[in-house]
C-alpha cells in the first residue's frame, strides 16, 4: 500500500469519526474532538496537494485560506443544530465556492453563484425557516438519523474519490491517460481564461448552447407554475388524512410515552 | 317437403317449442297455467303421430319400394361433414365422417312415436292435476316437454351418433325429473345414482359405437348417395349405412360376425342394460321412484326405459350376425325378470313393487328380443307396446293412491281403499290383470307371444349336453319365464289386495280428506284402463286381418332382413301356442289365487309363510330377508365399487391436499419469502432510501476504481 | 505550478464538498437542512466541472454549471413549495414524520429518547412598541372612503 493510499485511508477514517462526533446526536459530547479529528483528516488530504512554492506564497496562501474556509463552513453547515446557523454557514460555503470559481477564471459563475444561491435561494430558505420554525431549534434538529452510518458512507465516498484522483493508475489503461495536459498556457489564454471572459461565455451560450438555454428557460417557467400549483392546490390548511393523523398520534405517544 | 317429413319434424318440434315456451315464460307469465302449452303440444304430437302411422302403413299398403321393408329418411342438415376422416382397413377406401341430422319413418318408428306421444299426452294431463300447487310446476312441465322431445327424437333419428345424443338427453331429463324435489336428500341421491349408473352403461354403448364406426365405416342407419343425401332404393349408393337397404340386401355378407360382432352387441347390451335397468345395472330404477309419480309412469315405466329394447330391435341384423350375443341378451333378460320378480314379492312400497315389476317386464322384453326369431323380436316389441299402457296405468294409479294418502306409499299403512277411491281401484284392477296376462287383457297377448317364441326357439345351445338331462337354453328360459309369470301374478295382486282390500285404513298424513282423484287424473286412468283391456287385440289373430301389429312391424327394414329366423305358421305351431297360453294362464291364476289366499283374509297365513321362508336359511340369510333386502345387490355394490372408490378418492384428496397443494403453495410462498427478506428495506424513511442510493453509488465507484472500463 | 496539480486540488475540494453534503443529506432530519446539504453537493459538482473545463480548455464545464444553477433554482422553488405543504400538514419540518409509505408489517422508526433541553432564559432584544393605535371617531369610521 502506497503512502498516498495510507494517507487517504487514515484521512477518511479521521473524517468519518470527526463528522460523526460533530453531527447532532442528542448531546453535544465530543464535538470538539470531532472538530479536531475532522481538521486532521482534511489536513491529511490537503497534504496530497500541497506543493511548497515559496515564490508564489501569497497566491498559495490565499487559495488554501479560501479552500479551508469552504470546507470548514461546509462541515459547519451540515453539523449545526440550529437550521439558521446551518443556512449561515452554507452562505459562507457559497462565498468560498464563488471565490474558488473565480480563481479558475470562471468569473461569471462566481458572481452568479453569489447572486443566485446566496442572494436568492438561501434567502428564500431563511424565509421558510422563519415561517415554519420561528422558535429556533427543535427536537428533530438535536438528533440525526444514523449519524455513524451516514458519516462513514460520506467519508468512504470522499476516500474513494480521492483515491481515484491521487492513486497512480498502474495497469488501468482507461484511467492512465487522464492527467495528460494537452494544452499550453497560451492556448488556455485564448479560450477558457480569455480576458474577455463574459463575451466568450455569452457567445457560447447563445450559439452552441442556444437550445439548452431555451429549454432551461422553459424549465424555470414550469418550475414557477409547479411551485404555485403545489402551494395553492396541494396544501389545504392542516387537512390531515386518516393515516397521517394516526401516524401523528403514534409519534406523539412515542415521544411522550 | 312431403307430408311424412313435415310430420316427422312436427312430432318432436311441438314439444320442443312447448319446452322453450314454458322455460321462458313459465316462471313469470304462465305459472299455474304452465301445463297448457305442453298439453297442447303433446296432444298435437300424438295426432301427428297417428297421421304418420297412417302414412307409413299406406306406404306399406302400396307394396313398398321394392327394397327391404319400407322406410323414408329425410336429412334436415349436416351437422358434421369431414372428408377423408378415416381409412377403412389397411387398403380400404377413405371414408368421410359425417353426422347428418336425419329423421326416418318406418313402422318401428311410427309405432314407437304413437305409443310415446299417446302415453305422454295422458301423463301430462294427469300431471296437470297431480302436480297442482307444486312450487316447481312450470319447471316440471319444462322438463317433461324436453323429455318428450328427446324421446321422440331418440326413436326417429337415423344415426347412431344422434341416437346416442338423445339417449343421453333422455338420461338427463330422467336425472332432472328424478331429482325434481331436490330439497329431499333421497331424491337428490336417487337422481345422482340414476345418472352415475347410466354412465357405466353408456361407456359400453360408446365403445360399441366406436366399434361400429371402425367396422362399418359409418354410423348412419341409412344409405347415403354421392350428394350426401339419403339414397332412395335402387339409387347409386356412396356409403352403405349400417342398417341401409344396400347392406340389408346383401344379407349375411353385409354384417360382421365373430368376435367383433359379439363385442359390438355386448357393448350395446351394456348401454341397454343401463338405460333399461337390466341386471346388473338395474339398481337405479327402484330409487328413481323418488321422482314425481307421473315421471315414474312416463319415463321409468312406459318410454325411456324401453329405449334399450327399441335399440336392440333396431339393430337386429347386427344381433343376428352374433348368435352368442343374442343368447346373452336372452339370459340377461330372463334372469333380470326372475330376480326382479322375486324382489317385488316382499317390497312394501307400492311404487317400488311397480318399479321391480317394470324391471321384470323389461327382462321379458329382452328375453323376447334375445330369442332372436322374428316372432320373438316382434313379441318383445309388442310387449313393450302393451306394457307402456298398463304399466303407465299402474303407476298413475299408484300416484292417485299416493295423492289421496298424503304422500304415503307404504302399503302396510293403508288398506281397503276400494271404498274410498272406487274408480282408481277399478282401473288399477284392469292394469293388474293386464300385467298378469289374464285373457283378454293386453298382457295376455304380448307375454304369451314372448313365452311362445322362447318355447318354439330350437336354435339355442344345449345345456348339460350328454348327461341325459340335456335341455335347450331357450327351454330353460321358457320355464323361468313361466315361473316369473306366476311370481308376477303373486306380487301384483299382493299389492292390489293390500292396497284396496281389507278393512279401510287411512294413514294419519291423509287427514280427513282421503278422496277420489280429480277428473284431470281420473280421465287418463280410465283411458289407460280401457287400453289395457283392449290394446292387445290389435295383434289378435282374429282382429284387423290377423296379427296386424306383427305384419306392420315386420315391414321395418331391420326386421324385414331376410336371415332372421321365421317360424312357419302351421297347425303344430298353433297348438303349441295354445299350450303355452294355457300354461301361462294357469300360472297367472295360481299366482292370483295364492295372493288372494294370503292377503284377502286374515294375515295369519302371511306370517306363517314369512316364518317358513325365514327359517329356510341359505347361508344364514332368510329367504324373506334376501328378497326384502333386494338380494343385497346395493350392499354388494357398496362394498365392491363405492368403498374402493371412496378410499381412492380419499387418497387422491389427501395427495392433492398435501402434496399438490403443498407444491403449489410452496411456489407461491417462495416469492413471499424472498420478498420478506427485502421487505425490511421498505421502512418508509426517506433518508434510508437516500443512504441506500449512496451505498449503491459507492459500490459503482469502487468497482470502477478496481476494474475500470477497458 | 502545472495544470494537473490545479485540477487535483479543485477535484479534492469538490469531492469533500460532495461527501460532506452527502453526510448532511442522509443524517439531518430538518427538511430545510437536507436541502442545503443537497445544494452543497451540487456546489461540489460545480467546482469539479469548472476545474475539468479549465483543464481541457473547454467551455462545456462552465456551461453545464450554468444549467446546474438553473435547475437548482427550479428545484429549490419546487422543494420549498413541497416543504411548505408538508409543514402545513404536519406542523413540523421533520422528515422522519413522513413514514406512512412503508411495508405494512414494518415497525415505525422511533426516535431515541432525549433529555429535555435545559431551558435557558434567553433575552432577545425587543423593540419598544412603536405607538398606540389612534382612537378613531365614529364619524371618521363611517365616512372614511373604503379603499
Amino acid at each position: 500500500m502506497s503512502t498516498a493510499a495510507q494517507t487517504i485511508a487514515i484521512a477518511s477514517a479521521l473524517l468519518a469519526g470527526g463528522l460523526w462526533l460533530q453531527l447532532p446526536r442528542g448531546n453535544s459530547r465530543g464535538r470538539w474532538w470531532g472538530i479536531v479529528l475532522a481538521a486532521l483528516g482534511v489536513c491529511l488530504l490537503g497534504r496530497l496537494v500541497v506543493r511548497l512554492q515559496p515564490e508564489h506564497w501569497v497566491g498559495e496562501a490565499v487559495f488554501f485560506g479560501v479552500a479551508a474556509t469552504t470546507i470548514v463552513s461546509a462541515i459547519g453547515a451540515v453539523t449545526m443544530r440550529s437550521p439558521v446557523y446551518c443556512a449561515l454557514w452554507f452562505a459562507l460555503t457559497l462565498v468560498g465556492t464563488a471565490a474558488l470559481l473565480l480563481f479558475q477564471g470562471a468569473q461569471f459563475l462566481g458572481i452568479a453563484t453569489v447572486v443566485v444561491y446566496a442572494g436568492a435561494i438561501l434567502v428564500t430558505f431563511l424565509f421558510v425557516l422563519m415561517l415554519a420554525q420561528p422558535e429556533g431549534h427543535t427536537y428533530y434538529d438535536r438528533v440525526s438519523w444514523e449519524p455513524l452510518l451516514s458519516a462513514c458512507t460520506g467519508a468512504v465516498l470522499i476516500g474513494l474519490l480521492s483515491a481515484s484522483i491521487f492513486l497512480p493508475a498502474s495497469g488501468k489503461p482507461a484511467q492512465s491517460g487522464w492527467k495528460n495536459d494537452r494544452w499550453s498556457a497560451t492556448e488556455r489564454k485564448q479560450e477558457i481564461v480569455h480576458p474577455q471572459h463574459m463575451a466568450h461565455v455569452g457567445r457560447q451560450l447563445f450559439s452552441r448552447y442556444l437550445v439548452a438555454v431555451e429549454v432551461a428557460g422553459t424549465l424555470l417557467l414550469v418550475g414557477l407554475v409547479g411551485a404555485v400549483a403545489i402551494v395553492s392546490h396541494g396544501a389545504p390548511a392542516r387537512q390531515t388524512g386518516e393515516a397521517v393523523e394516526r401516524d401523528r398520534l403514534a409519534a406523539r405517544e412515542a415521544h411522550h410515552g | 317437403m312431403s307430408d311424412i317429413e313435415t310430420l316427422l319434424i312436427l312430432i318432436p318440434g311441438l314439444p320442443l317449442a312447448a319446452c322453450l315456451i314454458t322455460a321462458l315464460f313459465g316462471a313469470s307469465l304462465l305459472r299455474e297455467r304452465s301445463h297448457w302449452p305442453v298439453v297442447a303440444a303433446v296432444v298435437g304430437s300424438f295426432i301427428c303421430s297417428l297421421f304418420l302411422l297412417s302414412a307409413v302403413s299406406q306406404l306399406g299398403g302400396e307394396g313398398g319400394d321394392g327394397g327391404v321393408g319400407i322406410e323414408r329418411v329425410y336429412t334436415l342438415w349436416n351437422w358434421v361433414d369431414l372428408k377423408d376422416a378415416y381409412q377403412l382397413g389397411a387398403n380400404g377406401p377413405q371414408r368421410a365422417f359425417d353426422i347428418s341430422v336425419s329423421l326416418r319413418a318406418d313402422p318401428l318408428t311410427a309405432i314407437m312415436l304413437s305409443m310415446v306421444t299417446f302415453v305422454s299426452s295422458l301423463v301430462v294431463i294427469y300431471a296437470s292435476g297431480y302436480m297442482h300447487g307444486d312450487r316447481g310446476y312450470w319447471r316440471f312441465f319444462t322438463y317433461v316437454a324436453l323429455f318428450i322431445f328427446s324421446m321422440t327424437m331418440l326413436v326417429s333419428v337415423s344415426s347412431f351418433v344422434l341416437l346416442f345424443v338423445f339417449w343421453e338427453a333422455v338420461g338427463l331429463c330422467s336425472y332432472l325429473l328424478v331429482g325434481f324435489w331436490y330439497e329431499k336428500p333421497a331424491a337428490a341421491a336417487a337422481g345422482k345414482k340414476a345418472f352415475l349408473v347410466n354412465r357405466v352403461g353408456d361407456f359400453g354403448f360408446l365403445i360399441g359405437l366406436f366399434l361400429i364406426w371402425t367396422t362399418y365405416g359409418t354410423l348412419n342407419f341409412h344409405d347415403v348417395n354421392a350428394q350426401g343425401a339419403p339414397a332412395a332404393v335402387g339409387e347409386e349408393v356412396a356409403v352403405e349405412g349400417v342398417l341401409g337397404q344396400a347392406r340389408l340386401a346383401k344379407q349375411t355378407a353385409g354384417y360382421v360376425g365373430g368376435a367383433v360382432g359379439v363385442a359390438i352387441c355386448l357393448c350395446l347390451l351394456a348401454g341397454a342394460c343401463g338405460k333399461s335397468a337390466q341386471f346388473p345395472l338395474h339398481v337405479w330404477l327402484p330409487d328413481a321412484m323418488e321422482g314425481p309419480t307421473p315421471v315414474s309412469a312416463l319415463i321409468h315405466a312406459a318410454t325411456m326405459v324401453t329405449a334399450g329394447v327399441y335399440m336392440f330391435t333396431r339393430v337386429t341384423p347386427l344381433v343376428v350376425a352374433a348368435p352368442t350375443a343374442r343368447a346373452v341378451v336372452a339370459v340377461v333378460g330372463c334372469f333380470t325378470a326372475l330376480l326382479a320378480g322375486l324382489i317385488a314379492l316382499t317390497q312394501n312400497d307400492l311404487k317400488r313393487v311397480m318399479a321391480y315389476s317394470t324391471i321384470s317386464q323389461l327382462g321379458y322384453m329382452f328375453l323376447g328380443v334375445g330369442v332372436g326369431t322374428l316372432a320373438g323380436i316382434t313379441a318383445g316389441m309388442f310387449h313393450l307396446f302393451t306394457h307402456a299402457f298398463f304399466k303407465a296405468l299402474l303407476f298413475l294409479g299408484s300416484g292417485s293412491v299416493m295423492h289421496a294418502m298424503g304422500g304415503v306409499i307404504d302399503m302396510t299403512r293403508f288398506s281397503g281403499l276400494r271404498r274410498v277411491m272406487p274408480w282408481t281401484c277399478l282401473t288399477f284392477a284392469s292394469g293388474c290383470l293386464a300385467l298378469c296376462g289374464v285373457f283378454p287383457f293386453a298382457g295376455y297377448w304380448s307375454k304369451d307371444a314372448i313365452l311362445a317364441a322362447a318355447y318354439e326357439a330350437h336354435h339355442g345351445p344345449l345345456l348339460f349336453a350328454g348327461s341325459g338331462w340335456e335341455i335347450g337354453l331357450y327351454q330353460v328360459l321358457y320355464y323361468a319365464g313361466i315361473f316369473t309369470a306366476f311370481l308376477t301374478a303373486v306380487y301384483t295382486f299382493r299389492a292390489f289386495f293390500m292396497t284396496f282390500f281389507g278393512d279401510t285404513h287411512v294413514p294419519r298424513e291423509a287427514g280427513h280428506h282421503a278422496h277420489e282423484a280429480p277428473p284431470a287424473m281420473l280421465v287418463p286412468l280410465i283411458v289407460l284402463a280401457v287400453c289395457a283391456l283392449g290394446i292387445g287385440l290389435v295383434n289378435s289373430k282374429d282382429v284387423m286381418g290377423g296379427h296386424g301389429f306383427y305384419h306392420f312391424l315386420e315391414q321395418t327394414p331391420s326386421l324385414a332382413y331376410a336371415p332372421i329366423e321365421r317360424v312357419e305358421h302351421s297347425a303344430e305351431a298353433a297348438a303349441a301356442h295354445d299350450k303355452v297360453a294355457m300354461t301361462s294362464l294357469i300360472a297367472a291364476f295360481t299366482g292370483i289365487g295364492l295372493a288372494a289366499f294370503l292377503y284377502l283374509g286374515g294375515r295369519r297365513e302371511v306370517e306363517a309363510v314369512g316364518k317358513a321362508a325365514s327359517s329356510a336359511r341359505i347361508y344364514g340369510l332368510g329367504l324373506y330377508q334376501l328378497s326384502y333386502n333386494r338380494f343385497f345387490i346395493d350392499a354388494i355394490y357398496n362394498i365392491l365399487v363405492i368403498w374402493p372408490l371412496w378410499l381412492l378418492a380419499l387418497i387422491s384428496y389427501w395427495f392433492d391436499r398435501w402434496v399438490i397443494d403443498g407444491l403449489v403453495n410452496l411456489v407461491g410462498k417462495l416469492p413471499v419469502a424472498a420478498g420478506s427478506l427485502l421487505r425490511s428495506l421498505q421502512n418508509g424513511m426517506v433518508q434510508f432510501y437516500a443512504l441506500a442510493m449512496m451505498l449503491g453509488m459507492l459500490v459503482l465507484v469502487g468497482t470502477l476504481l478496481m476494474w475500470p472500463a477497458q | 505550478m502545472d495544470e494537473v496539480q490545479v485540477l487535483e486540488r479543485y477535484l479534492l475540494i469538490g469531492a469533500l464538498l460532495f461527501g460532506i453534503g452527502l453526510v448532511g443529506f442522509v443524517s439531518r432530519r430538518n427538511m430545510i437542512v437536507m436541502f442545503l446539504a443537497a445544494e452543497m453537493m451540487l456546489q461540489g459538482i460545480s467546482v469539479s466541472l469548472v476545474a475539468w473545463g479549465r483543464f481541457h480548455n473547454d467551455w462545456g464545464g462552465q456551461m453545464l454549471v450554468i444549467f446546474i444553477l438553473t435547475v437548482a433554482a427550479c428545484e429549490a422553488a419546487i422543494a420549498l413549495a413541497l416543504v411548505l405543504m408538508l409543514y402545513h400538514r404536519s406542523g413540523k419540518l421533520d422528515i422522519a414524520f413522513w413514514q406512512t409509505v412503508r411495508e405494512a408489517n414494518q415497525p415505525r422508526y422511533v426516535d431515541q429518547q432525549l433529555p429535555d433541553e435545559p431551558l435557558k432564559v434567553e433575552h432577545w432584544p425587543t423593540l419598544p412598541p412603536a405607538g398606540v393605535e389612534p382612537v378613531r371617531s365614529d364619524d371618521e369610521v363611517i365616512h372614511r372612503s373604503h379603499v
